[in-house]
This record gives structure tokens, C-alpha cells and sequence, in this order.
């Protein structure tokens, strides 16, 4: 059974993030740039998030030889979930993010 | 035995390079980053090998060698910090229960018989090569297709090392083996278990890595049923000099047992069966295909066998020669003196 624990901090500046422009497909590299991330914080959260159906995902094909890379906007759950947080806590998310990647 | 060792890592790395000539091109390498995620990537599950493909994609639009690093390190932390799951799971913690258990009684047994500060110094390297082993145990068991007949395997060299003594403590500890013995501990067991392993998986990749998590599972099981054995008897029965302490025996026991099961047993089986999965492939060249299709797809291809890559195949085949006929001349003094 799979738990469903409340999102971390740095996973609902990750859907903050996304949701300043929820249309728009993001880069991995730029969200964590963005949110001041590392990767191995970043793609945890993503996983977790995609596995609560609050993140979708796409493929931008590769040009050329190079791979095809990977984007990311937020589901209309998504976009309810953020919508829904109490501004309280989406202040302070955004204030200080941390970077600990067992609470992804 | 122990001569057999160097023979059979150079044998080895001769049948290595024969199977990676191209890698001896440096125009063909990628730069660590992308070779430590694609290895990292290597270790999702097969329900999260998207996300192994979306690091990758996302490193190749990454540009300075300190920001590439920083990526692909912080990725491949993240994949190894994510704890298996069923099988791979139940096998991982058998072996790291097997480890701290002839760990354990390596200590209890020390202590008990009062070991000297050199024997601790040992005892102390040994936990070291355990903790190493449950590490890359912990790598190889999250590879697809590798714990079931990996252990299958550890069981098999497991019980080539324990027949030949009659699976009793004493004989372990005590009885001197036929010469027959170590030629099917060292040479043939192994050898059967990279075959068996790449016929078993269908590829030379997976039959390798079989063969490491069947040589680390029966050096870690042999190696705690030793210690077992040396708890339990203690220094009854044959000495190897009759003015040692019982002390002294117990820890040249113990000695003898952690080099033998935690170094020798598990580098004979898992190079001796790296070899014969090279050499099945190179007997089935599907296999090697198949292996080579299962690695990431990333930038970075595989390039044609260039002028430099032939004269490594060619070096590549003098080593190996050197080191077969250094084998045979070995194992031919080996019978002269049996």
C-alpha cells in the first residue's frame, strides 16, 4: 500500500514553481536552478509528484545524435493542489528551501 | 593456489579488451559525468527507466565540466539512496546479515581467544572488504535479471568449496583437499557459472554481473560457515607448528579463513566467470548484442574499430596467450609435484 505522506517543502517550491506559468513546459536543470535545488533533491521530488498525478511529463525529441530531454508542467490536480495551500506555509516554502532529499 | 590469481585477472583483462576494442579510441569516450550517470541509470528499476533517460537528456544540455559533475554526481547519489525493493531487497539483506554475522564471531572469537594487535589490524581490513562487498552487492542486485540465478550461482561455488571437506567444521578447518578440489573450486565452478549465467540471462553483460554477485554471496556464506567452524572448534585437531599458543592457531585460523573466503574465493569466481561470459559471447556473438542494446541510450556512440583499436586487439591477444601458457605451465609443475 503505498503511503501518501504530506509533500515536503522543497517539493511544494517545485510545484510553485510550475505553477507560475502552468501552461508552460519546464526543464529539470531549470527548476532546480530556479528553486536552488540540487539534482539528486529534484528528480526524487519530481518522481514523487508524477506519482501523484500532480506533474505531468513529456519528451522534447533530440537534435541530431543528442538524447531527447525531458519536461514538466503541472496536471490540473496539480494545479488545485497549489492552489489550495495555505499561503502561510507557501511563504515560508519560498523563503527557505532546503535540500534534504529523504523528505522528497 | 594463490599463483592462480595474478593468471586469472590478466586472463581476464586480455579477454576484456579483445570484447572492448573500440574502447581503447579516445575519440569514441564520453566524459565521466555521463559515464557515472549512465552507470547510475543502469541501476533503476525497469518502471523508472524513464527517469535514468531524463537525467541523461537533461546532463547533455549542461555545459562546464564543475556544473556537469555537480549534476551527475547529485543523480547518481539519488539512484543509490533509493532502497530496493522485493527480491533484490530480501537478497541484499541476506547477504548483509550473512557479513555481520561472520563478522560477529570473527570478533567473539578474537576476543575469546585473546588476539594479538596485529590479528585485530587484519580483522579490521577484512570488515573493510565486507563493507565493500555489501556495496557492490547492493549495486548488482538492482540490475534486471541478476539476483535469482546470481545467488543460484553462490550457492553452487558455495558448495564446491564445502564438498571436497565433507561439509563438516572440522574438515573444514583441518582436512587437507585432493588436488582435484581446487581446480574445480578455482577453474571449473567458475567457469560453469559465466557460462550457465550468460546462456541463463542471455547476455554477456548480465552473465557477468551474475557471476560477481555469485562469487561476493558464496565468498560472504563460506566465509561466516568458516568462522562458524573456527568458533566451535576452536585449535582442536592438527597444528601447523606444535610450539604455538592456541592462541596464535586460533588467529592464523582465522587468517587463513578471511583471506581465502573474503579475497580469494570471490576474485577467482568473479574473474575466472567475467572471463567465460566474455568468452561465451565471443563463442555466440548475439550475446554481446543483446548486452550491448541494454546500456542507456545517451550521446556518445559506438564507432567502428579504428587502426589504434586493432593494435589493442592484437596486444590484447598476446596477453591473453602469455597468460594461457603461463597458466598451463603452472598447473603442469602443479601435477609434476602432485
Amino acid at each position: 500500500m503505498q503511503r501518501n505522506r504530506p509533500l515536503s517543502a522543497q517539493a511544494i517550491s517545485v510545484l510553485q514553481a510550475l505553477a507560475a506559468d502552468p501552461a508552460h513546459w519546464r526543464y529539470g536543470y531549470d527548476l532546480a536552478t530556479e528553486v536552488h535545488l540540487k539534482s539528486g533533491s529534484l528528480y526524487p521530488i519530481l518522481i514523487r509528484l508524477a506519482d501523484r498525478s500532480l506533474l505531468e511529463t513529456s519528451w522534447e525529441p533530440g537534435e541530431g545524435s543528442r538524447p531527447p530531454r525531458h519536461l514538466y508542467r503541472l496536471t490540473q490536480a496539480g494545479r488545485e493542489y497549489v492552489a489550495a495551500l495555505p499561503a502561510a506555509r507557501a511563504d515560508r516554502t519560498v523563503s527557505r528551501p532546503r535540500n534534504r532529499l529523504s523528505e522528497a | 593456489m594463490p599463483l592462480f590469481t595474478p593468471l586469472v585477472c590478466l586472463l581476464c583483462m586480455g579477454l576484456a579488451a579483445l570484447r572492448h576494442p573500440a574502447a581503447a579510441d579516445p575519440a569514441t569516450r564520453d566524459d565521466a559525468p555521463l559515464l557515472l550517470l549512465r552507470w547510475a541509470a543502469g541501476l533503476l528499476p525497469a518502471q523508472r527507466e524513464e527517469w535514468g533517460q531524463a537525467m541523461l537528456g537533461e546532463l547533455d544540455h549542461i555545459a562546464g565540466r564543475a556544473r556537469r559533475w555537480r549534476f551527475a554526481t547529485g543523480c547518481a547519489g539519488a539512484v543509490l539512496l533509493v532502497p530496493p525493493r522485493g527480491r533484490a531487497a530480501a537478497a541484499l539483506w541476506a547477504i548483509t546479515a550473512m557479513a555481520a554475522a561472520g563478522a560477529g564471531l570473527y570478533a567473539w572469537t578474537g576476543v575469546r581467544y585473546g588476539l594479538g594487535t596485529s590479528d585485530w589490524v587484519l580483522a579490521a581490513i577484512a570488515l573493510v572488504v565486507a563493507v565493500g562487498y555489501i556495496l557492490v552487492v547492493g549495486v548488482q542486485v538492482r540490475r534486471p535479471g541478476v539476483v535469482l540465478p546470481g545467488l543460484v550461482g553462490g550457492l553452487l561455488v558455495a558448495v564446491a568449496w564445502l564438498v571436497p571437506n565433507g561439509f563438516t567444521f572440522y574438515g573444514l578447518i583441518v582436512t587437507v583437499p585432493h588436488l582435484w578440489a581446487p581446480l574445480l573450486q578455482v577453474i571449473v565452478v567458475p567457469l560453469v557459472t559465466g557460462v550457465a549465467g550468460t546462456l541463463w540471462s542471455g547476455s554477456a553483460v548480465t552473465g557477468r554481473r551474475i557471476a560477481r554477485l555469485a562469487a561476493l554471496s558464496a565468498g560472504v556464506g563460506v566465509f561466516l560457515y568458516g568462522t562458524l567452524a573456527i568458533a566451535v572448534i576452536g585449535a582442536a585437531g592438527a597444528q601447523i607448528d606444535a610450539t604455538w599458543t592456541i592462541s596464535a592457531n586460533v588467529a592464523d585460523r582465522l587468517a587463513t579463513n578471511a583471506v581465502f573466503y573474503l579475497w580469494f574465493l570471490p576474485v577467482t569466481t568473479a574473474a575466472l566467470g567475467w572471463a567465460a561470459a566474455a568468452a561465451t559471447a565471443r563463442v555466440r556473438p548475439r550475446l554481446a548484442t543483446v548486452a550491448a542494446s541494454t546500456t542507456p541510450s545517451s550521446a556518445g556512440s559506438i564507432a567502428a574499430p579504428s587502426g589504434r583499436a586493432l593494435n589493442g586487439r592484437w596486444s590484447s591477444r598476446l596477453l591473453l596467450a602469455c597468460t594461457v601458457v603461463g597458466a598451463l605451465v603452472i598447473l603442469a609443475g602443479v601435477f609434476l609435484k602432485g
